[in-house]
């Protein structure tokens, strides 16, 4: 119902002009030469990163005070939640540093789409996305490598369980376009659809609201709409911090099943 | 290797790795990626136009068979055997 208030009022301001929000809005001019935003922000998140668990474990304590405890607890729910619940207590140790940092890269350069000035997630830009999954892949493609060797991870990877004649000869190159394709790829486009959609309709109804607000005629209906789009960008708003850690979380996860899957006796 | 000793036992209670159910998408995807290009080569070699959508119904087939075959019963169901895909000798 909103948002049948806002297009109508949009509708009705379209004399006015507005220009709604896309893709090309978040090609933001380089800052200096050819450094853009999201570099900047990138290299800033490992700082950040870095710094945040220098202090948090440099003091470590039998008894932790607050920060030694947030840490720990960032710390043990990815060891344990999702390192060795997804590839079992033989193994996990070995991944957990690679997923920890992954998972605190992402959810930190994800929340600085909601930090103010910042405000942009660094993974809407695809090409953060893909580079990030290539990292997973060469991770967990290198890790089956090394338990099953060049073939015998070939054969991990191509000959699924319980299939044989005619059908396994069908098969077998829809198992490795699967498995060395379509999964780091799916894993790259859903962190950046994510990031991506979630800030165009923060830009829209921001935009939108402060449009029929402030600048088209001062109409009921218009600022109806306006107040309508501004209540929605709070809630989109809250729906992000959600999203923001839920991508995070799922990125780390996934890549820790590849790597389960990668190190399994058979799948 | 001896197993670690971290924290408490997972509230899973099995020690073994959890299933990706994302795994399903990707096959189906893959499937109709793969047939349906097949569908698109036959079809730009022989002249033809129907192939492209056998083939992706095809794909899509042999995506769902494989998921049926992975996830299809459930993991303690008495059909399954002991440990799934442990059957070659």
């Amino acid at each position: 119902m909103i948002a049948g208030t806002i297009a109508a009022g949009l509708g009705m301001a379209e004399g006015g002009g507005f220009t709604p929000p896309g893709p090309a809005d978040f090609d933001l001019p380089p800052i200096v030469g050819e450094i853009t935003k999201p570099m900047v922000m990138i290299s800033l998140s490992v700082v950040l990163i870095s710094v945040l668990f220098y202090l948090m474990s440099r003091r470590a304590a039998v008894v932790p005070g607050r920060l030694q405890f947030a840490g720990e607890f960032v710390y043990s729910g990815v060891r344990n939640s999702i390192a060795r619940d997804s590839i079992g207590s033989e193994h996990f140790m070995k991944f957990v540093p690679y997923l920890f940092s992954l998972f605190l890269f992402v959810l930190v350069n994800n929340y600085f789409g909601m930090i103010p000035i910042v405000q942009f997630p660094t993974f809407s830009h695809s090409g953060y996305a893909y580079g990030l999954a290539a990292l997973s892949w060469l991770l967990y493609n290198g890790v089956g490598i090394w338990k099953h060797g060049f073939l015998g991870y070939l054969k991990h990877v191509a000959v699924p369980a319980g299939v044989s004649g005619l059908m396994l000869l069908l098969i077998v190159p829809l198992e490795i376009l699967s498995n060395i394709v379509v999964r780091p790829v799916t894993l790259a486009l859903r962190l950046f659809a994510n990031m991506f959609a979630g800030h165009l309709l923060l830009i829209l109804f921001a935009l939108g609201g402060e449009y029929l607000l402030f600048e088209a005629d001062v109409t009921a209906l218009n600022l109806l709409g306006g107040v309508g789009a501004i209540v929605m960008f709070f809630l989109v708003s809250a729906l992000e911090l959600l999203v923001m850690f839920l991508q995070a979380y799922v990125f780390t996860l996934l890549t820790a099943m590849y790597v389960a899957g990668a190190v399994a006796e058979e799948h | 290797m001896a197993p670690h000793d971290h924290g408490p036992p997972s509230p899973t209670g099995s020690d073994g790795p959890t299933e990706d159910p994302w795994q399903a998408v990707a096959w189906i995807v893959a499937g109709v990626l793969l047939y349906g290009g097949l569908g698109w080569l036959g079809d730009w070699w022989l002249g033809t136009s129907f192939l492209v959508p056998v083939g992706i119904v095809a794909g899509a087939g042999l995506g769902i068979y494989l998921v049926i075959k992975r996830f299809g019963s459930p993991p303690g169901s008495a059909e399954q055997a002991p440990a799934p895909g442990r059957e070659d000798k």
